[in-house]
């Protein structure tokens, strides 16, 4: 290709405003010495005129005001799951720490009140005592986070029929 | 680049933000779906649609970026997903009969002096968007991108996530074709 057929295919885009310095100089520079050039040049004008002045369509301000109240309906609506996830997070952190520190509570007490009991209350059953009784307060914890879950799921299916 | 304040404001959860925004961009924004879809009823869903997106994207939309681009792009997959829902063939094809449907809401902001003036400038305004409108769509959104919302090549590219050089061939193509419609549609008139 050369130097004129590839300036004349940069015309369009000169017409265009979308030419490199470097490209527009190039140009500028051939139409200078070319007449073909600078007619196709003059022929691009007035169709990048006419497209840059092209009316503007405007959203009624119908959807412009439904559009905000949807959108503000949204935000809030986000904004409180969002809020919801954290408490979740956690009162769940919470729950398991409460679980765990049993352990440091029911050593104590155990050992305590257990010396009373003697042979009776040996380490082994205090472990599986706590194990026990750590498993069923996990288990009501992840009981009461399932309908909690279920609940807000409920909940956000009923604000959308509304 | 300057960091949009509403943007920010938004972020954080201000919601007169958004307001500010919405009005800010609703021309824009409206105009650009319009140019895509061109069904107003369709431009008006996909409106609303962009800014709940919005609402649900925000917070991981790093502020230090183009804002301008980030809506245009989800206004653009938006409409590009429905347009795969509606008209798959409509993507590439340019419209048979353009049936341009802008209607009340188009404005004639007129620069022109007398009636005479007027009246040739508008019907000038009307062959270039009638034209414009049988184009694909992918031509439609570069035009619209570069003449009405006075986009950089850059900016193109990044909202029609397509390589600099492609964005730019792409709206030399679409100028070609566009100047071909014109004299295809009005030989001897004033686009030859």
């Amino acid at each position: 290709m050369n130097e004129h057929d590839k300036i004349r295919e940069l015309l369009a885009l000169a017409a265009a405003g979308a030419l490199t310095s470097a490209e527009e100089k190039q140009v500028a520079e051939h139409v200078r010495s070319c007449l073909a050039c600078s007619n196709e040049l003059e022929a691009w004008r007035p169709i990048a005129n006419e497209l840059r002045r092209l009316p503007t369509p405007q959203p009624s301000s119908w959807l412009v005001q439904a559009t905000l109240a949807r959108a503000e309906a949204k935000f809030t609506e986000q904004a409180e799951h969002d809020w919801n996830q954290r408490l979740m997070i956690i009162v769940v952190a919470f729950a398991w720490l409460l679980t765990i520190a049993s352990w440091a509570v029911f050593h104590v007490v155990s050992g305590r009140f257990g010396s009373l009991l003697g042979p009776l209350f040996s380490q082994t059953l205090f472990s599986q005592k706590w194990i026990s009784f750590a498993a069923f307060t996990a288990l009501e914890w992840l009981a009461g986070g399932v309908a909690a879950v279920m609940l807000a799921i409920r909940q956000r299916g009923e604000r959308r029929l509304v | 680049m300057a960091v949009d304040a509403d943007v920010v404001r938004l972020r954080r959860g201000d919601l007169s933000a958004l307001s500010e925004l919405i009005t800010r961009y609703q021309n824009r924004l409206y105009r650009y779906l319009l140019r895509i879809v061109r069904q107003p009823a369709e431009a008006e869903d996909l409106f609303q649609q962009t800014w709940l997106k919005v609402v649900e994207k925000i917070r991981s939309f790093d502020a230090s970026r183009n804002f301008d681009a980030w809506l245009f792009t989800l206004a653009r997959n938006l409409a590009i997903d429905h347009l795969r829902r509606i008209r798959p063939e409509s993507l590439d094809e340019p419209l048979a009969n353009s049936g341009h449907s802008e209607n009340v809401a188009d404005r004639i902001s007129s620069k022109d002096h007398t009636p005479l003036d007027h009246a040739l400038a508008a019907e000038r305004r009307t062959e270039i968007s009638e034209a414009m409108a049988g184009l694909p769509m992918i031509y439609r959104e570069v035009l619209t991108l570069r003449f009405e919302d006075e986009m950089k090549i850059e900016e193109i590219a990044q909202v029609t996530a397509v390589p600099v050089s492609t964005a730019k061939s792409r709206l030399r193509r679409s100028l070609e074709q566009l100047r071909d419609a014109l004299e295809a549609r009005y030989p001897g008139g004033t686009w030859q």
